[in-house]
C-alpha cells in the first residue's frame, strides 16, 4: 500500500510547547455550525423521503386497518375493521406456498443476477475498447427496453409453436421440442419469468459493480503483479474490497426489487397455470387491487414488507451494529 | 403524536365528498360536460355528430369528449371517480358495472329508464346495469361471437350450407380436413384452449349456466350435469378440429385474427371486428369470409351466446348529472343507435338490427345475439375477470389431461364458489 | 496489465459471446420492429428475418402523440435524476463519512423506503397529490419518481463512496483541504462511474414508470410515453409489429443518455485514481 503521508516541519523555539499539527487545530475548532452540517446535506434528501414516501407508506400502514373499497375511498369515509384483512389473507390456505414460493424464487433470481452480473463485470475490465462498448450497449438495451416489449418478446420466443426455441431445438435435432410448452408447469412457467428478471436486472448489478472495479486504484494491481500474484490473488486482494461493498448492496437491492416484481410475472401468466406461478405481488394485486378492496391491498402489502425485513434481517444486523469504518 | 397521526389518517381520504345536489346554475353559465367513452365504442363519426349536437342544443355547454384506453382504465377510474371533478359520462364493460354500482359510486337511473329508451333495452345489459333493485347503468352496446368461415373452402371440401346443428358442424370438420388435411400447416377451425366465451355458449346450450342466483349472491354451477356436458363437447370439437392452438392460452395470445389472415384456417370463433384485423394483413380473405352463428346442438335453433358490451353511467359525485342525463337521451335515442349499428355493433337501446343485416358476419351477429347471456351480475365478477379465472384454468386442465371431467369441473365450482364470497 | 495475445483472444471472444446472448432478446425485438405482422409468428425458420418492412415505423411515429408524449417523458425523468443525483450525492456524502445521532435511523428510514410495493402505495400517493392541488400536472410526476429513485440513489452512491479509500482524502486535507474540498476534489471525480450507474438506473426507472403516469395525468396531452405505448394495445387487437418499433424508438433515448454520460465521466475516473 503506497504510503500517503508527508512529513510536517515546524520550527519550535526553545522552552514553548510546540504547536499541535494542523490536522488537531482543526479538530478543535468543531463547533455547532460543522456539527449541523450533516443535516443540513441530509435535508434534502430526508424531507422528499419522509412527505413523499415515508408518509404514504404510513398509511399505507394505517388503510391496511381499514375497509377501504371503492366506495369508502369516493365518499371518503374511514371504516375500521381492526385485524380483518390480515385474517382474511392469512385464512387463504395458499398463503404461505404463495410466500415460500416469493421467497425461494427472489432467492434463485438474486443469485443469478448477482453472479452474472459478477462475472460480466470482471470481464468488462480485460476486454478491449470496441467489444467492451458492444457489451456495454447490448446491456443498457436490455435494460431500457420497455417490460410489454421484453415480456412479448420472451413469450414469442417460448412460444409453443412459432417459438424460434423451439423451432432451433428441433432443428438441431431434438424432435420431442416440437410444440413443447414451456408454460405447463409452475416450475418451468417461474423458470422463463426468473431468466427475463435476470437477463433485466444483471445491467445494473453489472455496472455497478464494474464502476467499483474503475474506482480501485491501478497501482494497486500493478503492485501486485509486481509481487507475482496470481489473477486470482490479485482479485482476492485488490478487486474484492473494492467492490464488496457494492455486491452486498447491489444484492440487498435486488432481494428487495426481485420480491416486489409483479408486472413480468402478472404479464407472462397472470399467475398461472392454475396459479402455479403467483407470488405474492401477484397475490396483492388478486385480492387488492383487482377488486379495489384498498385495505386488503394494504395489509398484503404490510405483510411483504415484514418478509423482506426477515429476508434482509442479517445485512440489517449487521448495518445497525457496525461502526462507520467497519460498514460494508 | 398518535393522535394527530390518527386524525390526519381518518382525514385523508376526504375526497370528492358530495355536494352535486346543486349544479351549477343553468341557461347561460359556460359549463363543460366531461365524457369518458372507450377506444373502439362508438365511432368518430357518431361522436362528433353527437356532441355537435348536444352542444347546439344546449347553449353555453361545451362537450369535453375524452377517449380512454382499456389498459389500465380500472385504477384510472378509481382515482378519476374519488377526484373532486370526475368526468360526468362514463363507459363500463358490462362484467364491470356491477361492482361500481355495488360501491354506490353511480347515480341511481332507476327514475330515468323511460325516458333512455328503455323500453328497448337489451336485456342482458339491462341486468348488468341492476343492483339491489335499481338501475345504476344503461346499455350502450353489444357484440358477440359467431363462427367466421372461409366461403372458398367450404365450396371445395363440398359443404353446400352453414352449419346449423353441433352434427353438420362436425361434419364440416370431416369434410375439410378430407380436402385440406394434407397440408400440415391446415386447421379446420382454429379453437385455443382458454376460449371461455365459447365455452359458455356449449354450456348455455345445454341448458346449464356457471352460476345461478340464490338470493342477493350467486352459486356457481359449473360442476352440473349440463355444464359437463358443455364442457365434454368443447373437447370433442377441439380434437376433432386439428387446431394446433395452445390448449393453455385464450384466443389473443397469440391473436387469433392474425392466425386467420394468414389464409390455412378454415374456421375461427370470433367477433366481426376480428375479420378487420386478419385483412388488414390479407385484404382478400374479407370477401372470401362470412359468418354463421354457433350452431345448436338442436337443429334449428342458435347456441346462446355469451353477451360481451358496454354500459354507460354517471358518477355519483358528477356535478352536471343533468346534462349527463340528457347527453345518454341522446345517446341511446334511435338515431344514434341506428348509427351503432351500422358500424357493426348490437346496439343497447334499440330493437332495430337491421342495418347488421349488410353484413353477412354482423347478420350473423345479430341473429344468435337475440339469444344473449351475460355473466352472473355480481360484483364479485369484475375481480375474477381482472384477476385468475378459474374457467380458463378448468378448461385447460381438462383439454390437456391434467385433470378428468369431475375433478376439474369441481376445482372451478369451488374455485367460483370462493370468488362470489 | 500485460496479457499475452492468445488471452486477450480468448477474452475477447468471451465478449463477444456474452454480447450475443445479451442481445438476443434485443435482436429479435428488433427484427420484428422490421417485420409485416403477418409474419410474426410463422412455422417457418425465422433467425434470420425472411422479410423487411418498414411500416410499423412509420405506423408508430404515425401514431398521434408520439412527440408529445415524449417531450413530456423527457422533462419529468431527466428532472428527477437531476433532483436525484444532487440530493443523493449531498446524502451519500455524511452517510458515509461522517458520524452523527441518527446516521442508523436515516439509513434505516433509506432502506424500508425501498420495501413498499409501489401498486399499494398509488392510493396515499394520488390522495397527497390531490390535496397537494398537483394533479395533472407534471411536477407530481417529477417529485414521485425523484422520491422513488432517491432512496436507492442515495443507498448505492453511499456504497460507491464507502468503496474509495479514505486515505485518499487524509491525503488531500494534510495538503490543505478542508474535509469538503477534499470530497469535492478526490472523491467527486472518482464517483464518476457511480453516477453513471445510478443515473442511468434512475434514468430507467422513470422513463418506463406506467401506474403513476396513468393515474396522476388526466389529460392526453400531459402523459408520458410508456402510457402512449399501451395504446397499440386496442380492444381491436394489438399492434405486435408496432409495438416492437415504439419500444426500439423508446429505448434509443436511454441508450443515448447512457452513451453521453458514460464518455464524460468514466474518463475523470481513472484519472483520478492516478493522481493519489
Amino acid at each position: 500500500m503506497a504510503t500517503l503521508h508527508k512529513t510536517i516541519h515546524t520550527k519550535v523555539p526553545a522552552g514553548a510547547t510546540p504547536p499541535a499539527p494542523a490536522r488537531a487545530s482543526r479538530k478543535r475548532r468543531v463547533g455547532l455550525g460543522e456539527k449541523s452540517i450533516p443535516y443540513l446535506l441530509l435535508a434534502p434528501a430526508v424531507i422528499v423521503m419522509l412527505v413523499l414516501l415515508g408518509w404514504p407508506a404510513l398509511q399505507v400502514i394505517g388503510i391496511s386497518f381499514r375497509k377501504l373499497d371503492l366506495g369508502e375511498l369516493v365518499r371518503g369515509e374511514v371504516v375500521w375493521v381492526g385485524l380483518d384483512n390480515y385474517t382474511a389473507v392469512l385464512a387463504d390456505p395458499e398463503f404461505w406456498t404463495i410466500t415460500m414460493r416469493t421467497v425461494l424464487f427472489t432467492a434463485a433470481v438474486v443469485a443469478g443476477t448477482v453472479l452474472a452480473g459478477l462475472m460480466v463485470a470482471l470481464l468488462m475490465r480485460h476486454l478491449s475498447g470496441a467489444v467492451r462498448v458492444a457489451v456495454q450497449v447490448t446491456l443498457v438495451l436490455a435494460w431500457a427496453t420497455p417490460i410489454l416489449a421484453t415480456t412479448t418478446v420472451f413469450q414469442w420466443i417460448f412460444d409453443q409453436q412459432y417459438g424460434i426455441l423451439n423451432k432451433t431445438l428441433v432443428k438441431l435435432g431434438f424432435d420431442s421440442f416440437a410444440g413443447f410448452s414451456w408454460f405447463s408447469s409452475g416450475a418451468s412457467t417461474m423458470t422463463v419469468i426468473g431468466l427475463l428478471i435476470v437477463w433485466q436486472a444483471v445491467p445494473f448489478v453489472c455496472f455497478t459493480i464494474y464502476a467499483g472495479l474503475l474506482a480501485a486504484p491501478k497501482e494497486l494491481y500493478e503492485a501486485a503483479s509486481m509481487d507475482g500474484a496470481s489473477s486470482w490473488q490479485s482479485f482476492t486482494t485488490v478487486s474484492w474490497p473494492a467492490i464488496r461493498p457494492l455486491v452486498t448492496l447491489a444484492t440487498f437491492l435486488s432481494v428487495i426489487w426481485d420480491f416486489k416484481v409483479f408486472a413480468q410475472v402478472w404479464a407472462i401468466r397472470q399467475g398461472g397455470p392454475d396459479g402455479e406461478s403467483t407470488t405474492m405481488p401477484v397475490l396483492l394485486y388478486l385480492r387488492g387491487i383487482a377488486g379495489r378492496h384498498f385495505g386488503v391491498a394494504s395489509a398484503v402489502a404490510v405483510l411483504m414488507i415484514l418478509v423482506l425485513l426477515v429476508l434482509t434481517a442479517r445485512y440489517l444486523q449487521l448495518l445497525l451494529r457496525s461502526r462507520e469504518a467497519d460498514v460494508s | 403524536m398518535v393522535g394527530i397521526a390518527t386524525i390526519a389518517l381518518a382525514t385523508a381520504g376526504c375526497a370528492g365528498s358530495g355536494d352535486d345536489s346543486t349544479d351549477q346554475a343553468s341557461n347561460g353559465e359556460p359549463r363543460t360536460l366531461t365524457v369518458w367513452l372507450m377506444n373502439g365504442s362508438a365511432p368518430k363519426t357518431l361522436t362528433d355528430s353527437l356532441n355537435k349536437e348536444f352542444e347546439g342544443a344546449n347553449e353555453g355547454v361545451t362537450v369535453k369528449y375524452e377517449v380512454q384506453e382499456w389498459n389500465g382504465i380500472q385504477d384510472k377510474l378509481t382515482t378519476a371517480l374519488a377526484s373532486q371533478d370526475p368526468p360526468d359520462v362514463i363507459e363500463l364493460g358490462n362484467t364491470q358495472a356491477p361492482s361500481f354500482a355495488a360501491e354506490g359510486v353511480l347515480t341511481d337511473l332507476t327514475g330515468d329508464v323511460d325516458s333512455l329508451s328503455g323500453d328497448q333495452w337489451l336485456a342482458s345489459l339491462k341486468a348488468s346495469g341492476e343492483w339491489d333493485g335499481k338501475q345504476y347503468s344503461t346499455p350502450f352496446y353489444a357484440a358477440n361471437r359467431s363462427v367466421i368461415y372461409r366461403t372458398d373452402m367450404f365450396q371445395e371440401a363440398g359443404i353446400t350450407a352453414a352449419p346449423t346443428s353441433r352434427q353438420e358442424w362436425l361434419d364440416a370438420i370431416t369434410k375439410l380436413k378430407a380436402k385440406f388435411g394434407s397440408d400440415p400447416q391446415f386447421q379446420a377451425l382454429y379453437l385455443p384452449g382458454q376460449n371461455w366465451y365459447t365455452l359458455l355458449s356449449f354450456i348455455y346450450d345445454e341448458g346449464g349456466d356457471i352460476a345461478k342466483k340464490d338470493g342477493t349472491d350467486f352459486k356457481a354451477t359449473v360442476n352440473t350435469d349440463q355444464a359437463k356436458a358443455g364442457l365434454e363437447f368443447y373437447k370433442q370439437l377441439l380434437d376433432a378440429s386439428g387446431t394446433t392452438a395452445p390448449k393453455d392460452n385464450d384466443e389473443q395470445n397469440p391473436e387469433q385474427a392474425g392466425i386467420y389472415g394468414q389464409g390455412k384456417v378454415a374456421m375461427m370463433i370470433a367477433l366481426p371486428w376480428e375479420l378487420g384485423t386478419a385483412a388488414k394483413d390479407n385484404p382478400d380473405i374479407q370477401t372470401k369470409s362470412s359468418a354463421f352463428p354457433i350452431p345448436s346442438k338442436t337443429a334449428g335453433k342458435t347456441a346462446p351466446v355469451f353477451q360481451g358490451g358496454s354500459n354507460l353511467a354517471i358518477p355519483v359525485n358528477s356535478k352536471n348529472s343533468d346534462l349527463a342525463k340528457d347527453y345518454l337521451k341522446l345517446l341511446l335515442s334511435e338515431k344514434y343507435q341506428g348509427q351503432l349499428a351500422e358500424a357493426g355493433m348490437v346496439p343497447g337501446a334499440s330493437t332495430d338490427l337491421s342495418a347488421l343485416d349488410a353484413n353477412p358476419v354482423s347478420k350473423a351477429m345479430a341473429a344468435a345475439s337475440k339469444n344473449g347471456k351475460a355473466v352472473p351480475a355480481t360484483p364479485k365478477w369484475a375481480t375474477i375477470e381482472a384477476g385468475q379465472n378459474p374457467l380458463k384454468d378448468m378448461l385447460t386442465a381438462y383439454l390437456t389431461g391434467t385433470k378428468d371431467l369431475d375433478t376439474a369441473t369441481g376445482d372451478a365450482n369451488t374455485a367460483l364458489d370462493a370468488a362470489f364470497s | 496489465m500485460n496479457k499475452t495475445r492468445g488471452q486477450r483472444i480468448a477474452l475477447n471472444t468471451t465478449g463477444v459471446v456474452v454480447a450475443v446472448l445479451f442481445a438476443f432478446p434485443t435482436y429479435w425485438m428488433l427484427t420484428s420492429a422490421f417485420k409485416p405482422s403477418s409474419d410474426l409468428l410463422t412455422p417457418d425458420y425465422d433467425l434470420i428475418p425472411l422479410s423487411f418492412t418498414l411500416d410499423n415505423f412509420a405506423s408508430a411515429w404515425a401514431k398521434p402523440g408520439f412527440l408529445t408524449h415524449l417531450s413530456n417523458s423527457l422533462i419529468v425523468t431527466v428532472g428527477a435524476v437531476l433532483c436525484s443525483l444532487v440530493a443523493g450525492v449531498l446524502a451519500a456524502f455524511p452517510l458515509a463519512r461522517l458520524r452523527f445521532r441518527g446516521r442508523k435511523g436515516f439509513l434505516l428510514l433509506v432502506l424500508i423506503a425501498q420495501m413498499a410495493p409501489m401498486e399499494a402505495l398509488f392510493i396515499p400517493m394520488f390522495l397527497l397529490m390531490q390535496d397537494a392541488g398537483l394533479l395533472n400536472k407534471l411536477p407530481s410526476l417529477l417529485l414521485v419518481y425523484f422520491a422513488i429513485t432517491l432512496p436507492f440513489t442515495v443507498w448505492t452512491l453511499r456504497g460507491f463512496v464507502q468503496g474509495i479509500p479514505f486515505e485518499l482524502e487524509e491525503a488531500a486535507m494534510v495538503d490543505g483541504c478542508s474535509r469538503f474540498g477534499a470530497f469535492r476534489r478526490v472523491v467527486l471525480p472518482l464517483l464518476g462511474p457511480g453516477l453513471v450507474a445510478t443515473s442511468v438506473f434512475a434514468f430507467i426507472t422513470a422513463w418506463n414508470e406506467f401506474l403513476y403516469a396513468l393515474v396522476f395525468m388526466r389529460d392526453k396531452d400531459k402523459q408520458t410515453l410508456p402510457v402512449w405505448l399501451s395504446t397499440f394495445k386496442t380492444v381491436f387487437g394489438t399492434d405486435w409489429g408496432g409495438i416492437m418499433a415504439a419500444s426500439v424508438m423508446y429505448a434509443l433515448p436511454a441508450l443515448v443518455f447512457f452513451l453521453l454520460v458514460q464518455r464524460k465521466l468514466v474518463s475523470g475516473a481513472t484519472a483520478g485514481a492516478l493522481k493519489g
